[in-house]
């Protein structure tokens, strides 16, 4: 088989993302009725026993949700107020009523990020990350996806033979500890929100809903290769 | 021939890959974020400082204006450093810039002026 031809097998079954049967507009039909244009990036949930897992996720969130063409509320802004009021923990407020969170912060939605996992192993980082925005005004859900992603940190020394396989051990080590978390979060969030419906400063916003969603559960893996 | 119909598919299926435009300018607002958010000492709200002059002094992308929330943060940062009436300035240049702000912007005026 010619190289060309594995390059289109590898498209046609790798897509750009594993994405479901439904359509965004049936997805996430309440991002459409509502088309909230405020979203509160509420401080990120960490179950994981990364300490510093929240600070790598909180601070990525507001750029992939700006570009998709919302008005996010100042983060650092609001986390001061959040903390004035007692409030900084998400858990608090994740299953109840947000109509006061929505008046105090002028939102239309709260987003709601809960790290169940990160951990990392010779070769990998483990994450499993799960998004929810909910509505301040229905307290509907208005959008959900949970990953489980693996980021890829080995490295190819290109060597053959024993001292190969030892460098790449070697070298696949020393990235994984050199690895960025930061640039991990980055990329789960850009990953997920690539299906997000566009917002009110997008091109053509909440025209896209014939388009198809992302899986709401998905497993995925990323490295400092990946696009996004 | 084969090639040609190989190179324009593969053109198709990345095609509709393609991310939608960036419609902002964020430079290293991500790491400088992380950085305050980890640190919160002199050196890293410095840092982040910084990046929001560069920001808000160079807007480009599609919508070519600083990113929905900068202006407001920077303010914020700058009264905390008593440059009132500059973060005053900016916080004013939020809400013109994004409508919507208003009512969380001006609840943090009043609570500035109380």
């Amino acid at each position: 088989m010619k190289p060309c031809h594995l390059i289109v097998f590898a498209l046609l079954f790798v897509g750009c993302e594993a994405t479901s049967t439904l359509t965004k507009s049936v997805a996430y039909s309440g991002v459409y009725e509502e088309q909230p244009n405020v979203i509160l990036i509420m401080p990120p949930i960490n179950r994981s026993t990364e300490v510093e897992a929240k600070e790598f996720f909180h601070s990525t969130l507001t750029v992939p949700l700006a570009n998709r063409g919302y008005y996010v509320v100042p983060p650092f802004l609001s986390m001061e107020i959040l903390k004035r009021e007692s409030a900084y923990d998400s858990e608090l407020f994740i299953n109840q009523n947000l109509s006061l969170v929505g008046g105090v912060f002028g939102a239309d939605a709260a987003l709601f990020t809960i790290i169940h996992r990160w951990d990392k192993s010779l070769s990998t980082v483990n994450i499993d990350v799960e998004y929810v925005l909910k509505s301040t005004k229905t307290n509907n859900v208005l959008y959900t996806r949970r990953g489980e992603i693996t980021y890829n940190t080995s490295v190819n020394s290109n060597m053959s033979g024993l001292a190969g396989l030892v460098a790449d051990i070697a070298l696949t080590a020393a990235n994984t500890a050199l690895t960025p978390y930061i640039e991990v979060a980055r990329k789960c969030n850009a990953y997920t929100f690539q299906d997000f419906p566009i917002g009110k400063y997008g091109p053509a916003p909440f025209q896209d809903g014939a388009e198809l969603a992302g899986k709401p559960v998905f497993k995925v893996v990323l490295s400092s290769q990946s696009a996004y | 021939m084969n090639r040609f119909i190989c190179i324009l598919f593969a053109t198709l299926v990345l095609g509709g890959c393609v991310a939608t435009p960036n419609l902002y300018n964020w430079n290293k607002y991500n790491d400088r974020s992380y950085s305050y958010l980890k640190n919160a000492d002199e050196v890293s709200i410095e840092g982040l400082l910084e990046v929001y002059e560069i920001i808000i002094n160079n807007p480009s992308g599609t919508r070519n204006v600083p990113p929905p929330g900068v202006m407001a943060d920077y303010g914020f940062f700058l009264i905390q450093k008593n440059q009132v009436e500059k973060g005053r300035v900016l916080l004013e240049k939020e809400m013109a810039t994004y409508p919507e702000s208003r009512p969380f912007v001006e609840r943090i005026l009043k609570m500035l002026e109380s």
